[in-house]
Parts: C-alpha cells; structure tokens; sequence
C-alpha cells in the first residue's frame, strides 16, 4: 500500500543494494523471514497490474492442487501442522445446579475450566404460564354460583390439569379423571377456566392491565359440530360435492362468456353510434378524408400530414377530457375548471388565444353550470384549433399538389373546384359559431 | 458448557436410556446415535445347580451368570448365552403386554446391563426409561422404587415410548404406529403427550407373523431345525430332501428354549422372505412377483411366491384389527381439532415395519380411511437401526437437551416425596 502511494508521488523508493554473490546466497536464505520486503513491482509492471497479486509468497501459483512438497507449486509449506501455541483450555466434568429445578440436585456436565460458572443458561426457558389460583373464600365469594354446575372439586381438578400440561385443553381433557368427576368435553372445560379467570380478575379488578379473554363456547361447539360433519362425509358424497362445484364453475364460465359477448356488442353498437354522429356533424372533414384516402391509395404514395389529423379527430381524441374529481375528500368546484396534466403545451397555448379572441372571462365565477358549459367552451375551443390546423394543412398540401402538377404539366392549370375552395372567412365564421 | 452447546441446545450429562421392548431391551449412553446394547427380552433359567455342574468349565468363565443366594439358579441374559444350548434351561420373558411384569428377571437384566454394557456404577448416571402408553401407575412407582433404591440412580425419567418415537422424527404432534413383536398400536402425541384414551392396539405384531410363518411351514412338512441342531449339511437340488448330520447336544434340552430357537428362525424366514402388498391381496397379481429363495439351516431350501404376500396381509386385512384401521380409529377417537395435525405427521417405527411394503400399505389404507383432502404424510425413517430403535433414539435426544434436565426426578425429590410423584412428574 505504502509502496503505492510512493509510487504515485514519484517518490524516491529505497535503494536496492547491488547484486554480488554473497548478498544474493544471504537474501536468499532470509527469503522465508522477509518475504514482505522481498515483494517489489518488477520493471515496466504496471501498478494496477501488480496490486492484483497476491501478497504473500511470491511464487507462482500451483496449477493443480498439489500435496507434496516438492510439487512445483510447493504443496505446503509446513509439512508439520502448526497448531496454537497456547495452552489447551482444560475441561472438567463438573457439577451444575439448575435454577429451574425446585430441588437443588446437583448434574454433572463437561465444562471448560476457564468458563465461570454462571447460572444454568437453559434455565432461561423455563416459561410458567401464569394460572391464576384462588383461595376458599374467593372461590365462596365469586365462583360458586355457575351456570354450568361445577363443583369445587371439578374446579380445583380443572386448575390442577391447567397447571400441570399448561392449558393444553386436549390433553387436559384426556387426563380428565372422569372416574371421579364425570365426562368433560374440551369445551366445558374452556368454558369454565375462561369463566373462572374472568370472574377472578373482576373480582381483584385486573381487568384493567390485562384483557379477559372471552370464550365462546356456543360457537366452538358449533365448529367443532362442523368439522366433525366434515370429516364424517362418506366418499360418494364428497363426489357429488365434486361434481356440484364443477358444474357450477361451468356455469359461472359460461356466464361470463355470455356477459362478455353482451359487452362486446354494445361496444359496437356505441362506436357505430358515435361515427353515425360524427359523419353527420363534420361532413366536410369526412369527404376530404376520403378524398385524400382515394388519392393516397390510387396515386400518391407520399404520406400525408392531413391523415394523421383527420384521424385524430375522427377518433375522438380531440377536445379536452375534463378529470372527474372523484376523489375522496371536499374539494373546491373550481378545480373542476382546472385544465388536465396531459393536455400538451401547444395546446394550452392555443386554448389562451382562442380564449382572447373569443374574449372569454379565463377565469368564470366557478357556478355548477358556468363549470360545465365553460369546460364545454374550452374543449370546443381545442377542437377547433385542431381544425383550423387541419384545414391549414390541408390547403398547404393542396396548394403544393397543384403546383407540382403544374410543374409536371406546364401549361396546364388545375381547376379545384369551388366546393374544395379555400373559403377562409366563412369556415371559420361557421365553426366559431 | 460451550456456546456451541447453548446453540444447539444440547447439554448432556452422562444419562443412561433404556428401551424396555417384547422383544429386547434397548440400553445405551443419551446423545449417542443408537443403543450400546440390544438385549433379548428373555432371561435364560439354568437348572438348580448340582456339584457337576459347578465344575463344567464354561459356565465358570461366564461372568454373566449372576449368583444369587437366596435362589440358586443360573439365570443366562444377551444372545451369547441364552441361544447356547444348556440342559434343563427355560427360557421366559420378563414383559407381558408391553409392561415389565416379571420383576426378578428384569432385575438381572438390568444388572447385566450395568455390569457388562454400560460397565459403571448405576450412582453416576441419570436413567430415563421408556415405557408403553398404557403402563399402569402400579408399575410406573414399581419401576421407580427399583431404579431409587436398588440401583440409587441419581435420577430417573419415565417417558411414554409413543412420545420418544415421535421426538426422534422431530415431531411434537404425531401419530404413532408401533409395530413391534406383541402388538401394533397406534397412539395420537398431542405436543409431547399421549392422548392416552385414543390408545388403540392390536395383538398382531412380529411373533403373530411368526406363528403363522411356522403353521405355513409345518404344513408345507419343511423341517424347522434351527441351527445349532445341524452340525454339518450338504449341497443339495431346490425343494431335494435336506443331507445333514445332527449335532450331539446336551440331554434335556427344554421345550421353551426350543421355541425360541425355532422362534428367531422364523424372525429371520419372515423378515427375508414377506412382504406386504401395496394392495389388498390379489392372487393374480401376488403370482406375478419374483419368486424369493429361502435356505433352511439344514440345507432345504426353495422357492416362496405368493404365500409371501398372504402370510403377510393378515397384519393388514383383518376388519378391526388391521394396521390402518387401527390408526384411523385412534385419529378417529381424537378431538376434531388435533386430527389433521395427527395425519399430517404419521410416524411409523417398530421393527415389524421393516417388514417389506408395510408403511406403503399403511399409507394406501389409511389415505382410504381418512377424511377427503387431508394431508397425510407417513413419517418412517429409511434405516433399519432407526426404525427399529426409535423410542431409544428418542430417548437419546430428549435426555441430552439442555431444558429437559429441569425435568427429572432426582434421588432428592425421591426421597421427599416417595414414589408416587412419578405419575404427577411424567405425564
């Protein structure tokens, strides 16, 4: 690293003494100590290129794995296994007590000596459960009177099991003497430890720092009577279930292609619609369009701006779609004036001027009806801006046909006839209006 | 302790297992991987001793013989002297229906066990016994007194075997099928505890098999000699009349020993030559499997076809009391709530379940028996040590664990307490 840094500074580097026999036998055979030293860039090396190499023996290295030690690549270098020089660390068989025992039986284990002999660290896990217990009087004062008639007995066996297998209920249900206090059900059981664990946190009021957790046992025989249904269907049924549900996932399929049918034709039907109404409302666009189309597939390979505004227009996208502010939340109705995000720039531009020349207030007392007619206006506006860009082009290119056919025929001129005309005042006087 | 201890949980502390079974015992070191020892689980009774017998060579180096002064008799415990033949010897077991029931015997087994495997002293080590799910409490506090105050272990540890079995898979929850030499049984665990009255268990296990091995044999007129009848045999054809030379055995060799010889002769014949079929038996389709060739001691030998897979599906045909239905019972009778759990871990263990095919079969008929779109996932380890071990295995693991060690019974609590904590203590 050092090296590097000099080397970067053009720094002067330590002089190597000159090579003589004696030197070369003596570094030689210090190789081994000073490996670290002996590592020098060779001349002409690159310094990136030596950085890349490995810096602790300078040999080559082996191109097969090699276990002598007189392999080219050297195999190892220590033909003894050089273990730590430390001391081992001695172990001992040694006695333990564990703090999770009640009793203080002492177990022996394997230890290292050096290790202090803390606390038993298993006994970490030692986890009780809290199961809470009550006294003669409680039990007199709050939970004699049950519902379900359990005895003090059958309560103090119930507490006994719950502490005993950590309120697994089913193994406290198994372990039930029901020699001694009569058939339980799991359930009976729950119900009458929730019962009693509730009656006694009212009762020592704790049910402020610790939620009573409610059991309901109506329910859980329910589902248990469910489950029990379930795994008791004899196999013929579970095959008519089968086929129950098959059917009816065919008959949702088929709905659904119904539906999507339905959808597809009023989809047409609209889209009929909407061209209907279009080709009535702008039938100057429409003849043009299938004029220049005519010309475009007859003669004229060239393409035509005109298309791709025709087009636009003809689809629909012209005018401004006004987002609906279905947002959650109040919002203010002038918002609903405001232009959308993806309108372009030209567009609002043109939209400002238009506003201008028509001298429209840009900004109207934002009323129900003021909102919808100005946002109609507006978008009426663009559509119009985008005629008048289209009619343009299309004079332009009209204009430029005829003189290159007058440029291919000379002599001759083009009569356009008068319904193709340019009739700029009047257009526009009609559209504005 | 180190901190790779505390990692893995482990902390053991030089406590003994031992696996009482029909048909041995399991002894051995916890936290080892299997059992020092399998004992036989019948104890050799030599004849009353008379002069001439005391100056017979062997029986003076046997160190296994355990002198007893009130009763005179030689008693002969683990394979090397039991399977010798010795004249007027009886042979008997010391278990009946899964609980030790001959305590005598018992007790020298145990001694057996200290003095020849485990060759310590009893007072160092804590014992923690398996035992089957339905143990009685009067043998449970038997067990205890004997392990306290004859062998002064420091302390003791009952623990259901169904419980171990399922430790050893790694589960809490699970079903356990136990097919051992007296009985199947299937026992629901519910987190680390038998669901004790869902306990079902069926007389058929290996020995059944074995009966019937033998009744299948007599009647096919093969001669049972085991081996230590046969002093030398011949090569001869399949199904040709054996060629062999009895070997010259001491007199009065005794009707129960010879059982048992013919016994563990039918253990080997049944455990090579059956298998069960992953179907109800079929004639036609047992037909079609490879014949298996069997060689009897004597030199008989022949081929075995479908009298492999009949034998075997009695385990498993009979109404009641085949396999699967007992499991599906056992389920059956358990709340609505721990059903699934117990057939999504189904732990199959015992060594009759190395019987070929069983856990297939078991999994065809319990997915039968079982609720429709139930996960059922059969548990059963691939090696024979493994399945055959266990309870042990699962004894090794629980009483090397570090939190377990809160749970014993020490010499202490004994001695406070008596005997009877071991019900409240070992669930």
């Amino acid at each position: 690293m050092s090296a590097d840094v000099r080397d970067i500074l053009d720094m002067e580097r330590a002089n190597t003494p000159e090579v003589t026999k004696d030197s070369f036998l003596a570094t030689k055979k210090r190789n081994f100590e000073r490996t670290k030293h002996a590592s020098r860039r060779p001349e002409g090396m690159n310094r990136e290129v030596f950085a890349l190499l490995y810096t602790d023996k300078k040999d080559a290295p082996p191109l097969l794995p090699t276990d002598t030690a007189l392999g080219i690549g050297g195999g190892y270098k220590q033909t003894k296994a050089r273990l730590g020089m430390k001391k081992v660390r001695k172990w001992e068989w040694a006695p333990f007590t564990n703090p999770a025992r009640t009793d203080s039986a002492a177990f022996h284990h394997w230890k290292r000596v050096s290790d202090d002999s803390g606390e038993y660290p298993f006994a970490n896990f030692n986890v009780q459960l809290e199961i809470p217990t009550y006294t003669m009087t409680e039990y007199n004062a709050h939970l004699r009177n049950n519902i379900t008639n359990w005895s003090k007995v059958q309560t103090d066996h119930l507490f006994d099991l719950a502490r005993r297998f950590d309120l697994r209920f089913i193994v406290m249900k198994d372990r039930w003497n029901h020699h001694q206090h009569g058939a339980k059900t799991v359930e009976e059981l729950k119900e009458r430890y929730y019962e009693v664990v509730a009656l006694l946190a009212k009762a020592k009021n704790q049910t402020i720092e610790k939620k009573v957790y409610s059991y309901d046992p109506e329910h859980e025989r329910r589902r248990k009577e469910q489950l029990e249904k379930l795994f008791k269907r004899t196999p013929t049924e579970v095959e008519e279930e089968q086929i129950l549900i098959n059917e009816m996932k065919k008959i949702e399929a088929r709905k659904k292609e119904r539906e999507r049918k339905t959808q597809d034709l009023q989809k047409l039907i609209s889209q009929a619609d909407q061209q209907n109404e279009h080709a009535s409302s702008t039938p100057s666009t429409r003849k043009y369009e299938k004029k220049l189309h005519k010309k475009k597939v007859h003669h004229q390979p060239r393409p035509s701006k005109v298309d791709s505004v025709v087009n636009a227009i003809e689809i629909g996208s012209s005018g401004i779609k006004f987002a609906d502010l279905r947002g959650s939340g109040v919002s203010l109705r002038s918002q609903k004036m405001k232009l959308p995000a993806n309108i372009g720039q030209r567009k609002v531009k043109a939209l400002e001027q238009a506003i201008q020349e028509f001298k429209v207030d840009p900004a109207p007392p934002p009323t129900e009806d003021i909102c919808t007619a100005f946002n109609e206006l507006r978008s009426d506006m663009v559509l119009l801006c985008e005629l008048r860009t289209a009619l343009s082009t299309c004079i332009y290119e009209m204009e430029s046909l005829k003189h290159q056919y007058e440029a291919a025929c000379p002599g001759k001129t083009l009569n356009i006839p008068p319904s193709m005309a340019p009739l700029k005042t009047e257009t526009l006087d009609n559209s504005t209006n | 302790m180190s901190g790779g201890n505390m990692l893995y949980g482990g902390d053991e502390i030089g406590a003994l297992v031992f696996d009482p079974g029909h048909h041995s015992l399991r002894v051995g070191y916890a936290q080892e991987d299997s059992p020092k020892a399998e004992i036989p689980s019948v104890v050799g009774i030599g004849a009353s001793p008379t002069p001439e017998t005391n100056l017979d060579p062997e029986t003076k180096t046997d160190n296994n013989v355990t002198p007893n002064n009130s009763d005179s008799r030689k008693y002969y415990v683990d394979t090397n002297y039991v399977n010798v033949p010795r004249s007027q010897m009886e042979v008997q077991t010391y278990m009946k229906d899964g609980m030790i029931d001959n305590w005598d015997l018992f007790e020298k087994v145990i001694d057996y066990a200290y003095a020849n495997v485990i060759q310590s002293e009893p007072e160092y080590h804590p014992v923690l016994f398996s035992e089957a799910s339905w143990n009685v409490r009067n043998n449970r506090e038997k067990l205890t007194e004997l392990m306290f105050e004859k062998y002064n272990v420091p302390a003791f540890f009952l623990v259901k075997n169904a419980v171990l079995a399922a430790f050893s898979s790694g589960r809490a929850t699970a079903l356990v099928v136990d097919s051992g030499a007296t009985h199947t049984s299937a026992v629901p665990v519910h987190e680390g505890y038998v669901l004790s009255q869902a306990v079902v268990k069926s007389p058929l296990g290996g020995d059944f098999l074995s009966r019937q091995c033998r009744q299948h044999l007599d009647k096919l007129n093969i001669d049972l000699s085991p081996v230590y009848k046969i002093a030398s045999k011949d090569v001869v054809k399949e199904r040709d009349n054996a060629r062999f030379t009895l070997r010259k055995l001491p007199e009065n060799l005794t009707q129960s020993w010879q059982n048992y010889m013919v016994q563990l002769l039918m253990q080997d014949f049944q455990m090579n030559i059956l298998q069960v079929l992953e179907n109800p038996f079929d004639e036609r389709v047992a037909a079609q499997i490879p014949t298996v060739h069997y060689e009897f001691p004597n030199g008989y030998h022949q081929d075995f076809g479908s009298e492999r897979f009949k034998i075997a599906e009695s385990l498993f045909d009979n109404a009641m009391l085949g396999a699967g239905q007992l499991a599906s019972t056992s389920v059956g009778m358990c709340d609505a709530d721990v059903r699934l759990s117990l057939f999504g871990s189904v732990v199959v263990t015992g060594g009759n379940t190395l019987l070929q095919g069983f856990p297939e079969r078991l999994n065809r008929d319990l997915q039968l028996r079982a609720p429709s779109n139930t996960r059922l996932k059969m548990i059963s380890a691939n090696g024979s040590v493994e399945r055959r071990f266990g309870a042990w295995i699962g004894g090794s693991i629980l009483a090397s664990i570090g939190t377990f060690q809160q749970m014993w019974i020490s010499s202490q609590e004994y001695e406070e307490a008596g005997k009877s904590q071991v019900e409240r203590k070992c669930p």
